[in-house]
């Protein structure tokens, strides 16, 4: 045996074939997507489409896949511009940000320009829906489609992005009012896909506070597959409040890249409440010195929900600070994965840079998975992580029984204690209550807390 | 810091001080491997039939078998087939007395600071050595004899114990565990069995030093410990190669088991050559280690300093499933110029309350990477279980790497997970606090890794503890300062 060709690790494993379905929903949408009357941009989203075709649905094989069956659950017939009409009382309670707040709103991947508005901006200030920005700045919304990460879901949102955004700030521009981008999912007849894709450029100076939500108003196959990406000029900040509240059987895959100039500020903090696969990825790079990066996730995985959250920051520039802390608690038959990297490349010295994953299984049933990684090429550098799992603190809850709290009261305050940390990173006021409410109507003693919250 | 950056200098360009080659007379084997190649060495063995048809069996797993790309050392892809698969120091019979030993092999030993007289008497360790492939010596034998304790070559076991070693050969590691352990059981040469019988409780520390002479013979020593119920037996294996420009393979594999209430205690000092400044040369040490605590209460532990090896490549694990069984795992990994480490545990639950601890400290010098990979995985009828899990790495120098990959797979809700990690460099303040108070740059710097690496080194025997001590204190010469 020659050992060469044993060297050569046959890709089958790692990927399954497409469901025709997405061939099929591309051929039918290809004329009406936005910047179809655009040669450069049809091509690009052919080519788009032959790339994911050729990546396929990774499989538990693929390293960045391995604690998520992602085929099993996605790998299904899809229809991409399921149109649908939900009444707006199902949306109030969705709509995030206060009286002044800016927002997109989307249905199953399509403007709802009634419930939208972006008015008032300043000057140097640009909030535009993926069509208008399609028309307004064709070749800067095509070079971003164009970059191929090698990701086979990233090929299929360039292919098909029909929804999203596009938010401009030039220096020294700050938005007070939050800007919201909300995902309203509502599964019909067939299950409905859509590929929103967000571009954020923020110059130096400016600030922004995102809300992002994606919302399913009914239990019902659907697919979300979102790209988030851009960069924070020097001293830009950004605070970005996810809330991934999908409603039974849906499924969100969404991928957040962002590079970061120095001394930016970037504060992401990602609730995971809902759906029956919540994917997270975010790939942070700090390419400037004095960055500060924080990055948190709660996720409360029950009946069947698998949420995997991966997370990568990158240190290429000396002095830069990243914090990470992500949380979890498990329910019956849920499952949490976990894999977060710290990458420091060589030269990026004085780097600190710390990682956390506490997490709460509480079912006989449920799985967590974690997997906290440090890659470390500089020697000057300050980089720990911690990962955690258990169940609640015997000794804490004799503790509130002794009190004669009841153990459901007792075992929901302490769920309650441990992940309202999360919530409380969330920046936007109105985010952290939504969320509030999300978490309680998971938990048995939900009302309770929740007054006792509000009460506070 | 000049003087600190010349200690780094001198550590990390200190030579290799165990580089000679002994010239002995051998019988080997063409390079080459296929099925009559393993029939061949196991007829020179003179094997039993089942043996053979095992070696067989594995032989065609490892052909069909790839080599994996997720590890985090790069190596050129290794011919299998220029690698003569039996090599053997030339001799009628096996010497009664340590006098009948050749002398040459006598004197490799002395120029590596372990007599073997000095230990047999001082230090009463009974030491089975492996030169190449077959075991030269065996001490001390008479004395286990009495205890029914039985530590001998495998060959010899295969002989004399057919039915232990068919028992309990590839129980742990199964042929077609991985490419390298299906390599090793179909050639495997030879390398050390030992049986603790029930109750006893081994009296001395059983060890083994292997060297790698013979240019161009990978070595695939097999080494299978059990013990009975109630046994305790510890183990060192220590070891050191001459230099050589050509890379050099070494596949071991080495299982235990324990039985109720038994305990083994795995020790090892890495030393082969890492290959000079620009990477050339040097041992690639892909070893399948792996312990099964099968009775209850049963307990496995393995400590290992690895300072030597071109790639390191291992991961000694423990599969706890007798209930209460408890699993430990002690490291300190050095790595310099451009030595390649990936190296950690597994630690696999099923048993009730079973609990394991994981301790490794990295240390990355010159542009060498050091990969610290572990796996804790809780099996839901692992009720109650219980792990923790640090590990720290240091960094010398701008130009190496030092990583961590943790997996933590939890299914049991009463489980409970630890796991920490730390990178830094080298403390400047407590360098600054030694040499303050008139230490020299070379010790603080060996004080001060020895204090990072204490957890591991009180894990080892005592004199291994102070071999190893040495060992560090060589390896960081001049690297750390």
């Amino acid at each position: 045996m020659s050992a060469g060709p044993a060297m050569v690790v046959s890709a089958s494993r790692r990927r399954i074939d497409p469901d025709p379905s997405f061939t099929r929903a591309f051929a039918e949408l290809a004329p009406r997507l936005p910047g179809s009357d655009r040669q450069e941009i049809a091509a690009l989203r052919a080519r788009s489409l032959a790339r994911f075709t050729e990546l396929g649905i990774p499989t538990q094989r693929d390293e960045a896949w391995k604690f998520t069956p992602v085929g099993r659950i996605v790998n299904r017939p899809h229809a991409a511009d399921v149109p649908a009409e939900p009444p707006l009382e199902r949306i109030l309670p969705h709509l995030l940000g206060g009286p002044k707040a800016r927002r997109l709103v989307f249905v199953n991947g399509r403007l709802v320009p009634q419930w939208s508005h972006v008015g008032g901006l300043p000057e140097g200030a640009a909030i535009e829906s993926l069509t208008r920005a399609l028309e307004r700045r064709t070749e800067a919304v095509a070079a971003r489609l164009a970059r191929d990460d090698g990701r086979s879901f990233t090929a299929l949102n360039a292919a098909l992005a029909a929804s999203g955004a596009w938010i401009e700030l030039a220096p020294g521009v700050v938005l007070s009012d939050p800007v919201q981008l909300l995902f309203v999912t509502v599964p019909g007849a067939s299950a409905p896909m859509s590929h929103p894709r967000v571009v954020l450029r923020l110059g130096s100076g400016a600030a922004l506070t995102l809300l992002e939500s994606h919302v399913g108003l009914e239990p019902g196959p659907a697919l979300t597959n979102l790209v988030l990406e851009g960069e924070l000029g020097e001293g830009a900040s950004l605070a970005h409040d996810r809330l991934l509240l999908q409603a039974d059987e849906a499924a969100l895959i969404g991928k957040v890249e962002l590079v970061l100039g120095a001394r930016a500020r970037y504060d992401q903090t990602t609730v995971a409440l809902g759906g029956s696969l919540l994917r997270s990825e975010s790939e942070v790079s700090i390419e400037g010195e004095g960055v500060e990066c924080r990055l948190a996730g709660l996720a409360v995985p029950r009946a069947g929900e698998h949420v995997d959250t991966l997370v990568r920051v990158h240190h290429r520039a000396p002095a830069s600070h990243s914090d990470q802390l992500f949380k979890s608690v498990v329910e019956e038959r849920g499952h949490h994965a976990f894999a977060g990297k710290i990458f420091v490349h060589r030269g990026a010295q004085r780097t600190n840079a710390y990682q956390k994953n506490d997490n709460l299984l509480l079912a006989e049933d449920g799985e967590v998975d974690s997997k906290p990684e440090l890659e470390i090429y500089a020697d000057d550098v300050k980089c720990s992580h911690g990962a955690t799992c258990g169940e609640l603190d015997p000794s804490a809850l004799f503790y509130l029984r002794a009190r004669g709290i009841d153990a459901t009261t007792a075992r929901g305050l302490l769920i309650w204690a441990f992940a309202s940390e999360l919530l409380d990173r969330l920046g936007d006021r109105t985010a952290r209550a939504a969320a509030r409410r999300a978490l309680a109507a998971r938990l048995p003693t939900g009302a309770l807390v929740d007054e006792h919250e509000d009460a506070a | 810091m000049a003087t600190a950056l010349d200690t780094v200098k001198d550590y990390t360009e200190a030579e290799y001080k165990y580089g000679f080659v002994t010239p002995v007379e051998e019988e080997r084997f063409p390079p080459g491997l296929d099925e009559e190649v393993v029939r061949r060495l196991s007829a020179k063995k003179g094997e039993p039939a089942w043996l053979t048809e095992w070696r067989l069996s594995a032989l065609r797993r490892f052909f069909a078998m790839e080599m994996p790309t997720w590890q985090k050392v790069r190596f050129d892809p290794i011919d299998f087939q220029a690698i003569s698969y039996y090599a053997a120091p030339r001799q009628k019979e096996r010497p009664k007395s340590l006098d009948e030993i050749d002398p040459e092999i006598r004197r490799t030993y002395d120029k590596l600071g372990i007599p073997i007289r000095e230990q047999e008497i001082l230090a009463g360790v009974a030491v089975d050595y492996v030169f190449d492939s077959v075991s030269v010596a065996t001490t001390f034998k008479r004395k286990l004899e009495e205890l029914g304790v039985i530590f001998c070559s495998i060959s010899e076991a295969v002989r004399e114990h057919p039915e232990l070693v068919r028992k309990y050969l590839g129980s742990v590691v199964p042929p077609g565990d991985n490419i390298f352990a299906a390599l090793n059981s179909a050639v495997f040469s030879d390398g050390s069995f030992v049986y603790v019988p029930k109750g006893v409780r081994c009296p001395m520390e059983l060890s083994t030093y292997f060297r790698i002479n013979a240019a161009g013979t990978g070595q695939f020593e097999r080494t299978l410990i059990i013990a009975d119920e109630g046994s305790y037996v510890s183990y060192l294996e220590g070891c050191t190669a001459p230099m050589r420009d050509e890379n050099q393979l070494h596949a071991a594999v080495v299982e235990l088991v324990a039985l109720d209430d038994a305990e083994i205690k795995y020790s090892t000092v890495q030393n082969w050559y890492p290959g000079d400044k620009e990477g050339r040369g040097g041992i690639y040490n892909f070893v399948t280690k792996r312990g099964l605590c099968r009775g209850k209460r049963s307990k496995i532990s393995w400590t290992q300093v690895e300072t030597g090896s071109a790639i390191t490549w291992k991961y000694p694990s423990c599969i706890l499933q007798g209930d209460d069984s408890v699993g430990e795992f002690y490291s300190v990994a050095v790595t310099n110029h451009r030595q390649q480490a990936d190296t950690g545990t597994k630690m696999i639950h099923i048993g009730k309350r079973t609990r394991s601890r994981i301790v490794s400290k990295g240390i990355s010098a010159g542009r060498s990477d050091n990969t610290y990979r572990g796996l804790v995985r809780i099996l839901r009828s692992a009720e109650g279980a219980r792990n923790y899990t640090q590990c720290d790495s240091m960094l010398i120098g701008e130009h190496c790497g030092a990583h961590t990959v943790p997996y933590i797979e939890i299914k049991n809700r009463t489980a409970k997970c630890e796991h920490e990690a730390t990178t830094s460099k080298i403390s400047e303040d407590q360098l600054f606090y030694c040499r303050q108070r008139g230490i020299s740059e070379e010790d603080a710097v060996a004080l001060i890794v020895n204090g990072f690496c204490r957890e591991v080194m009180n894990e080892l025997p005592m004199e291994f503890a102070v071999e190893a001590k040495k060992l560090l204190g060589i390896s960081l010469e001049g690297s750390v300062g």
